[in-house]
């Protein structure tokens, strides 16, 4: 179970971090007035500064104990949780292989994996599914569009 | 009567078989996506734009702008028959169109909805008829300081009234802001905010990012319940439609104002789920069967419908005459006119005539094309509804991994964009807006541009966006806008004490 407060101030803690790192990253350009005009570090660190003081504020407001978030006290419960992480990880997975297998392979396995292991369709249908999908994307996008799809290193070490 | 002659050569390029059967196609993916909960107008619009890069870009508008109509007349759909809405612009809808098609009366519901939505469609797009190459002509003579006086009046817009908590919006639009500004610097050829990462010179293309926002984060919260549809009958008796169409008449004053509410805040990017729920607090208020607002009223139906789509509409007046997008959709949309290679904004209307007059004019019939196919298909996609969302999902995934990856060829934008997918669950669950976020991102850099090369006309100085009448109102009229949440809770707080219900109200209606 994550609390509704957690997922307030982890998301608070994400963005002022992603904020911090803006504003270092744009000292590097320089910032203020130059002979060129505006420098070009000096809108991102403004905008890096305002991500920061709005991210302190709302991990501020996720401190304190405010009735409009003690309302909804849990924000995902375990149940969700789960379903989420059912969705999640395997894409995961999906795109983590890839840069090995190829999308053909990748997203055929991926659909295989995710109606056959939990038992959504049987065995056969998966399959199916998992064909149908390879092969349309190979149609639209390798063939209709022109649009070359990752074949990843599997397929070069088989030779295509 | 420029704009009519201009409208007529813009039909003879929308009506043409091809455009024809672009719309069609257009509009039955966009009740499907419509129809399906976790996809949305803004997710399908980004899902098929890597498909239109190679196409002519009045083809590509035509067949994202049906996709945008079909997405709002299938949305409905799902509302009514199964209490769940496909859009969260059509929640208002389920209010009164679930209890009448409860009762027995599916038909009247849906065809109710399909006449007014196709009514606040049409004032939408008869505001863009007259209105837009009106703007358009105002604002071709901006300078960069009125340009940056504009973009500043739409974000602040967005921070006093799109609904969200405003602290909120102001994070979500600095982070588009900081996004837009990864990569190579425009006007001076810097490379800025690469973290690192020798790839990221190239920047941040927006269709990873909104692939992964609104694909992978609506996908991550729509997994979260499990929907349970209980349909009503989706037979469709044509003697009712027809009925139900000639009752719409009766309505008038009730679908007038909510066409000018729709209409007033698709300029403004309030957008259309503001919209339908104010133009359905209003109706309620101010109709005389009030109370029974909730138990299957008629104008319970036509006031959200109405204003939502002429919301839908109107937002893309200020896309293509000001180059700034009224709703999340119009950005995706704005930002595919970029890839294509077209200027968004006032030069569109002397460059590139036919591409808007066409446009504008696929407006008119793509929306008798939505009608009319949205009411043959309600049984179609009714059963579509029966396919478990365990299929759905993973091939959503598919298809936003190689969307992405499709951009530019890059690996790295594929797990970016599933970075963006837990951005974008995290904001949706904790009510951050993500209009605002794309909208920085589309346009975060021109504003940049425009206010680095306001500066560097005034030698540095402020004072250009006091310098004349039109820039100072502008500006004005943003930092007032920028204090607007500030001031109703201080007033809040003056009149009465709890000031914290206000709070969790908005919320509510930003889902």
């Amino acid at each position: 179970m994550i609390s509704r407060r957690a997922l307030e101030l982890a998301t608070a803690v994400l963005t002022g971090s992603f904020g911090v790192a803006v504003v270092v990253q744009s000292l590097d350009n320089g910032i203020g007035w130059s002979s060129a005009g505006v420098e070009s570090g000096t809108f991102p660190f403004l905008t890096g500064i305002i991500i920061v003081a709005g991210s302190l504020y709302n991990l501020a407001r996720g401190l304190a104990p405010v009735a409009s978030l003690a309302r909804v006290p849990i924000a995902i419960t375990s149940i969700e949780l789960r379903r989420l992480a059912g969705l999640f990880v395997p894409a995961v997975i999906f795109v983590a292989a890839i840069p090995l297998l190829g999308m053909y392979v990748a997203s055929a396995a991926y659909i295989f994996a995710v109606l056959a292991v939990p038992r959504h369709q049987s065995v056969l249908r998966s399959a199916m599914t998992a064909g149908a999908t390879a092969l349309a994307l190979y149609v639209v996008f390798e063939r209709m569009f022109q649009v070359s799809l990752p074949h990843g290193a599997l397929a070069a070490a088989l030779g295509f | 009567m420029d704009n009519l002659s201009e409208l007529f050569h813009g039909f003879t390029i929308a009506v043409t078989v091809p455009h024809l059967a672009l719309m069609a196609t257009g509009v039955l993916l966009g009740i499907l996506v419509g129809v399906l909960p976790g996809l949305g107008a803004p997710n399908g619009v980004s899902l098929l734009l890597p498909l239109t890069f190679g196409m002519q870009p009045v083809s590509a508008i035509i067949l994202l702008s049906s996709m945008y109509w079909g997405a709002l007349f299938g949305g409905s759909v799902t509302s009514i028959l199964f209490n769940i809405p496909g859009e969260p612009s059509s929640v208002a809808t389920t209010f009164d169109g679930y209890p009448m098609a409860r009762d027995g009366r599916p038909t009247t519901a849906l065809a109710t909805a399909f006449g007014s939505a196709a009514f606040g469609a049409l004032m939408g797009v008869i505001l863009i008829t007259f209105l837009a190459s009106w703007v358009a002509q105002v604002a071709l003579a901006f300078g960069p300081a009125e340009y940056f006086a504009v973009y500043f009046l739409a974000f602040a817009s967005f921070v006093g009234m799109g609904g969200a908590a405003p602290i909120k919006t102001v994070v979500a639009l600095a982070i588009g802001f900081a996004i837009a500004a990864i990569g190579i610097d425009t006007v001076s050829g810097s490379v800025r905010l690469t973290m690192g990462i020798d790839e990221l010179v190239k920047g941040v293309n927006f269709v990873v990012a909104v692939m992964g926002l609104f694909g992978i984060g609506e996908l991550l919260v729509a997994v979260e319940e499990e929907f349970h549809a209980r349909a009503v009958s989706s037979r469709i008796d044509w003697r009712e439609v027809f009925r139900a169409v000639g009752h719409l008449p009766r309505h008038g004053v009730a679908l007038l104002r909510s066409a000018a509410i729709g209409c007033w805040m698709g300029i403004t990017p309030g957008g259309p789920t503001a919209a339908s729920f104010m133009s359905y607090g209003i109706a309620r208020r101010f109709s005389r069967r009030g109370r029974y607002f909730g138990t299957g009223e008629v104008e319970g139906i036509i006031s959200p419908e109405t204003a939502d789509h002429a919301a839908g509409t109107s937002a893309l007046l200020p896309m293509l005459s000001l180059g700034i997008p009224g709703s999340a959709t119009a950005a995706v949309m704005m930002g595919g006119l970029m890839i294509w290679g077209l200027n968004p904004g006032p030069m569109l209307f002397v460059d590139q005539k036919d591409f808007v007059w066409g446009l504008i004019a696929s407006m008119y019939v793509g929306n008798i094309v939505a009608v009319a196919l949205v009411l043959l298909t309600v049984p179609v996609f009714a059963a579509l509804m029966r396919i478990p969302f365990a299929v759905i999902a993973p091939l959503i995934v598919i298809i936003c991994v190689v969307g992405a990856y499709s951009v530019s060829n890059s690996y790295l934008d594929v797990v970016m964009m599933l970075g963006f997918g837990v951005v974008g669950y995290l904001f949706k669950k904790l009510f951050y807006p993500l209009a605002p976020l794309v909208l920085a991102i589309v346009i975060g850099d021109k504003a940049e541009d425009a206010f680095r090369q306001s500066m560097l006309m005034s030698k540095g100085s402020l004072g250009i966006f006091f310098a004349n009448k039109l820039v100072t109102c502008l500006v004005v009229a943003g930092i007032a806008l920028l204090l607007l949440p500030l001031a109703l809770q201080l007033f809040a707080r003056i009149v009465r004490k709890p000031a914290s219900a206000r709070t969790t109200n908005q919320e509510k209606v930003s889902i």
